[in-house]
């Protein structure tokens, strides 16, 4: 490692500590405080887009993250679990681009930014710990897409969210803005679209109406086409694009776009 | 001057964190998904760093770090299932019949219940018998939680039924001694002749 000299910027180690001090700094700069709000999301029907045709699926009341999880509340999350730190990570639960934007940003640029930024390259186990820890879990499917389905305020018109969706869909080079920049929705959730992607608790779930008494080999739902001919709505092309995306993760995988949000019980807020 | 403000505001900041460090760590321990110190050192590629306790067909509390030493065969299924999951274990059986006496006491067939509520270890005994699994057959009954976990990383996809049945992939796995995924296969009535490759590999 020090065979070319043994610069001290070249020490990956060094560049990790120096990156979590000027996270600490960051934190405390912006008076980061660890409660999120949360938005209680009403109970109701939809119709999920493979689930048969007409099937209509009851979710409960629950409550939901505002917003996504920012790279602040991760940072303060990484600390207090040391095991989740890009270095200590075991490969199995995250794959080796785990976090590593904040490398290209903090460190490389030198500059402090992107604090409220939402997450990303984070592990579906990291997600899923890091709910636990607040004493959240992620949304499950249903719910997330239940919730996502919710029109931006002020609107009563669906395809103002499908061509925001499709919009931000077909631009997906584009950088990360703060938290709660995009829209609000009408159970006054932000930013289910436009941003980022999102991990959810079930995200390997079998979105077909494929069962165990099936004897085919492989389950149809595996194959994007045929579940597509499932879909409750042909038409509805962004919502096969998510469930496309969702089929292709495995839960150690991170990508440039995906973050998360968490979510709760009713019962447990009391 | 500049300077020095800067030094002891990061010595500061640095100090207080530390030890707001200590204290979340001491307490989100149990919670998290991974122990912080782990008694066996495994890969990290290890399947077996869930740290979670299942429960066996004899009510004993087991992690799976236990399995590592000899290679395993593990899939997923649920005792209510009618069609699929016998086909499965047949299927094992078949693996298992490749193999003689004394091979089949080199490696071990373990099966994880999807079926938090219904599987007890009780009901895993009774299948077990009425299924007549040898010695070598482990079955395994964990909450959902880590049931959702391990499936996240067989790769094995699920989902719930709303008469508590469960839809599921059809899929085992060859894991070596180390609990490291070396071989997958899916669906039913498959060849034997991979997984028994596959098995032999990692004697």
């Amino acid at each position: 490692m020090l065979r070319n000299g043994g610069k001290k910027n070249d020490d990956p180690m060094k560049q990790k500590k120096d990156l979590l001090v000027m996270w600490l700094l960051l934190l405390t700069a912006s008076g980061f405080s660890q409660k999120t709000d949360m938005v209680l999301i009403p109970d109701g029907n939809f119709v999920p887009f493979i689930k048969g045709q007409t099937t209509s699926i009851k979710v409960q009341s629950f409550w939901m993250d505002e917003n996504p999880v920012t790279n602040a509340e991760f940072i303060a999350f990484v600390i207090a679990n040391p095991q989740w730190k890009p270095e200590n990570v075991k490969s199995i639960f995250a794959d080796k681009d785990y976090l590593s934007h904040w490398k290209d940003t903090i460190v490389n640029s030198n500059t402090i930014s992107g604090e409220k930024f939402p997450v990303v390259n984070v592990s579906w186990f990291a997600a899923n710990d890091y709910c636990k820890s607040v004493g959240k879990r992620l949304p499950t499917m249903y719910e997330w897409e239940y919730a996502g389905a919710s029109l931006p305020e002020g609107s009563n018109d669906n395809k103002i969210l499908n061509e925001l969706i499709t919009r931000w869909y077909s631009r997906q080079n584009t950088g990360l803005s703060n938290v709660g920049s995009i829209y609000r929705n009408q159970f006054g959730v932000w930013d289910m679209y436009g941003q980022i992607w999102e991990w959810v608790y079930d995200f390997n779930s079998i979105s077909s109406n494929e069962d165990s008494r099936n004897k085919e080999e492989i389950p149809e739902g595996f194959f994007c086409g045929s579940a597509a001919l499932n879909a409750s709505d042909a038409s509805d092309y962004v919502t096969f694009i998510r469930y496309a995306f969702r089929s292709s993760l495995k839960g150690e995988y991170t990508v440039r776009k995906l973050g998360f949000r968490c979510a709760k019980n009713v019962e447990s807020e009391d | 001057m500049k300077k020095i403000l800067i030094l002891i505001a990061v010595i500061l900041v640095v100090g207080c964190q530390n030890k707001k460090e200590e204290v979340k760590s001491c307490c989100s321990t149990n919670k998290s998904l991974i122990a912080a110190q782990e008694t066996v050192l495994l890969p990290d590629n290890s399947v077996y760093n869930l740290d979670r306790k299942w429960q066996n067909q004899n009510g004993e509390k087991v992690s799976l770090a236990k399995l590592s030493g000899s290679p395993v065969i593990m899939t997923m299924i649920f005792t209510h299932c009618e069609y699929a999951c016998p086909m499965m274990v047949n299927d094992l059986k078949k693996i298992e019949a490749s193999f003689s006496e004394v091979e089949r006491d080199r490696f071990r067939f373990v099966l994880v219940s999807f079926d938090d509520q219904r599987d007890t270890p009780k009901r895993l005994k009774d299948y077990a018998e009425v299924q007549n699994l040898g010695k070598n057959w482990i079955l395994l009954h964990g909450d959902a939680e880590q049931v959702k976990e391990l499936s996240v990383i067989l790769q094995i996809s699920y989902n719930k039924l709303e008469d508590g049945s469960f839809s599921h992939a059809n899929r085992k796995l060859v894991l070596d001694q180390n609990g490291i995924i070396v071989f997958g296969q899916d669906g039913l009535q498959a060849n034997s002749w991979p997984v028994v490759g596959a098995i032999r590999n990692v004697f």
